[in-house]
């Protein structure tokens, strides 16, 4: 997989070039908006992550430019504003996804593999496996070692969004907007609770712990 | 913004206030020009009608006077030919004030007789002429002097007239048109001041009377007084931001470098940059919840607008706090449940209840409950959230909507001092108001209201 970062600010285009070579991927990166549609021009990236504010072309410009040109790549907007009219016009403008800055890389890889995959069209699964933990879509029966779990919905909908992801990160943040659908950050930290409840159904009478937590970023499954 | 002057707004550079000179003055001039002009048009008309009807109905008069003398000398001459004529006219000449001169022509074209030979001038007089029974002519001719005299003093007190009409009309002009831009010139002096000064605490004083001017000063000192309502809003965001976050990236500082000065170590590596990451959260945390609050108070939040029912909103934030209220072995349910339909931004709502119900889980101790209704009351939607917690002492109720005040309950929870401030911010910015009613040891009740949609 190929991926291009445009973005002028070197240190993040670094964290992101270096957190996405690790996840296996190859990474160009272009410092300013011209340089980056040339690159997506003639490199043909599996992904784009294209900053807004950019020297020489902006952000919605690049995209923009891209699409009038019949390029289809997958593109994840990066923005340090994280107003609804921003979003709209950078999805408006041909962008596939849209990150607001800070974000944890967690997220990112998350997304930009979700553009992958949605791109190349991986057939779906009904069953989602990691080690002796085995969960069915269709049925929504979950067993551990043969022995079946009950989980509240919620709990259900969490662990299907941990497997879906399985042996990725994913930040609070993802886990509150995917399986409570809300986008504002609450007082309390919900996202811990709902997991260690989770926690106690499917790790607790085992030996080997399936879900960690990774500190400061967010949690794992596998 | 980033200018460091203290002042907020970007305040124009010299050339574009340069530009914005007064031209209420210019405005004066036209509109004083405009009234003159069709002031002394229309006096002009006036005097031009006055004096062309004055002089048609002289000579009409004029013309009356000689046929009807033209009438009565003929009825003489009939009756008493030349003689008992020339007689009459003699006569007449002696006595009358006004002498007509006469004329009489025999069938030959011979004058015959002619009184006041001597002023026979047919240019200076107006003739009438009448045929007479033998096929005599007789004329009578008065002269035009009077008539032209009477025009001439008219003409000349017209001109007098006029002239003060002009007169009258530029000193009225001028008056006029001071008193009409005077309230524009104070509206613009102000502005003028404001853009140079940069204060957005002044106001147009209004005038006393209720017209389209007054109304332009009213309406622009409202838009001052949002405008100076937004100015603050930022400005007490930037002031608590810089002061808040002074407190989480001093930690964060701290633990970094506390890490790096002692001895290698990767294990607390590992913990001082997720502590860090922990903090940075919490700091991103605090400053969305603080943009949150200040757009919400300064009337800037975009408010996505849509009808449904707060019960709506209610089930949402219960259901986020389900596993929360389980796992402290917390009742979370419904109470009271009527329909409470609403205009209002669905997710600010959900976000505002949400914050009630975390408020409320957080203070109440294991064994109890947290209640959430939901009704109409008096033309108000009602969304309530009562719990069992420990209470709010009556000295620190008023203050518990304060950004960043944290009772002395809350010190030892974790929690930012920002939820209820936006609860408020986020209700008033609907139009809504909220309350907290509490009984220490007992428990409180939280109340948002919002108007109900019609």
């Amino acid at each position: 997989m190929h991926a291009l970062i445009i973005e002028d600010d070197t240190a993040i285009a670094e964290f992101i070039a270096r957190g996405l070579r690790e996840a296996g991927f190859a990474v160009d990166v272009a410092a300013d908006g011209n340089e980056g549609l040339e690159a997506a021009l003639t490199g043909e990236p599996d992904v784009a992550i294209v900053d807004l504010m950019l020297p020489g072309r902006d952000g919605l410009s690049v995209i923009d430019e891209l699409r009038r040109k019949g390029r289809s790549t997958p593109v994840l907007i990066l923005s340090a504003r994280r107003s609804v009219d921003d979003r709209v016009r950078g999805l408006q403008a041909g962008g596939d996804d849209y990150l607001t800055k800070p974000f944890a890389f967690a997220e990112l890889l998350a997304r930009v593999q979700a553009l992958v995959r949605r791109a190349t069209r991986t057939p779906e699964a009904t069953t989602l496996t990691v080690g002796d933990l085995v969960l069915d879509l269709l049925s929504r029966k979950v067993t551990r070692a043969g022995q079946p779990i009950e989980l509240r919905p919620r709990e259900f909908a969490l662990l299907e969004y941990l497997m879906r992801n399985a042996g990725k990160v994913v930040s609070k943040t993802m886990i509150l907007s995917h399986v409570w659908e809300y986008n504002f950050d609450p007082q309390t930290n919900i996202v811990d609770v709902l997991v260690s409840r989770l926690r106690d159904r499917i790790d607790r009478p085992f030996e080997r712990k399936l879900l960690q937590t990774v500190r400061g970023v967010g949690y794992v499954i596998g | 913004m980033s200018s460091g002057d203290g002042r907020t707004g970007s305040v124009p550079d010299a050339a574009s206030v340069a530009n914005l000179t007064d031209r209420s003055g210019r405005f004066g001039l036209r509109l004083a020009m405009w009234y003159t002009a069709l002031f002394i048009g229309s006096a002009f008309a006036v005097v031009l009608i006055t004096y062309l009807l004055t002089s048609s109905s002289l000579a009409q008069r004029d013309h009356e006077i000689i046929q009807s003398k033209l009438g009565e000398y003929a009825t003489v001459y009939a009756q008493g030919g030349l003689r008992a004529l020339a007689a009459t006219v003699d006569a007449e000449q002696r006595t009358s004030r006004e002498r007509v001169f006469v004329r009489v022509l025999d069938g030959g074209s011979e004058a015959v007789l002619l009184s006041n030979a001597e002023g026979w001038d047919p240019s200076a007089l107006e003739v009438g002429t009448t045929a007479l029974l033998d096929g005599a002519i007789i004329q009578v001719g008065k002269s035009t002097e009077a008539r032209s005299d009477i025009l001439r003093r008219f003409r000349a007190s017209l001109g007098l007239i006029t002239l003060s009409i002009i007169l009258i009309a530029l000193t009225g002009g001028w008056v006029l048109t001071q008193s009409a831009i005077q309230p524009i010139r104070r509206l613009s002096s102000a502005v003028r001041h404001i853009i140079a000064t940069g204060r957005t605490d002044e106001r147009v004083s209004p005038g006393a009377d209720d017209d389209a001017i007054n109304e332009l000063t009213l309406l622009f000192n409202a838009m001052l007084d949002r405008i100076e309502g937004l100015v603050q809003g930022m400005r007490g965001a930037l002031d608590n931001v810089s002061h808040d976050l002074r407190t989480p990236l001093t930690r964060l500082r701290g633990n970094s470098e506390l890490a790096l000065a002692a001895e290698p170590d990767l294990e607390r590596y590992r913990e001082a940059l997720a502590d860090s990451i922990e903090e940075t959260d919490r700091v991103l945390v605090m400053l969305n919840a603080l943009m949150d609050i200040s757009e919400a108070e300064s009337g800037v939040m975009p408010l996505k607008r849509e009808p449904f029912d707060l019960n709506e909103a209610a089930d949402r934030a219960i259901e986020l706090y389900r596993e929360v209220a389980d796992t402290k072995e917390l009742v979370l349910k419904s109470g009271v449940r009527r329909p409470a339909p609403v205009l209002a931004d669905r997710v600010r709502i959900e976000q505002a209840a949400a914050n009630l119900i975390d408020n409320a889980v957080k203070y109440t101790p294991a064994g109890g409950s947290v209640v959430v209704d939901v009704e109409t009351l008096d033309g108000r939607a009602i969304l309530r959230v009562r719990d069992t917690g420990q209470g709010i002492a009556a000295s620190e109720l008023p203050r518990i909507w304060e950004r960043l005040f944290r009772g002395d309950r809350s010190r030892t929870t974790r929690g930012l001092g920002l939820g209820l401030s936006l609860v408020k911010a986020i209700i008033e910015a609907h139009g809504g108001s909220v309350n907290a009613d509490s009984e220490p040891g007992k428990g409180s009740v939280f109340t948002l209201s919002l108007p109900q949609q019609a």
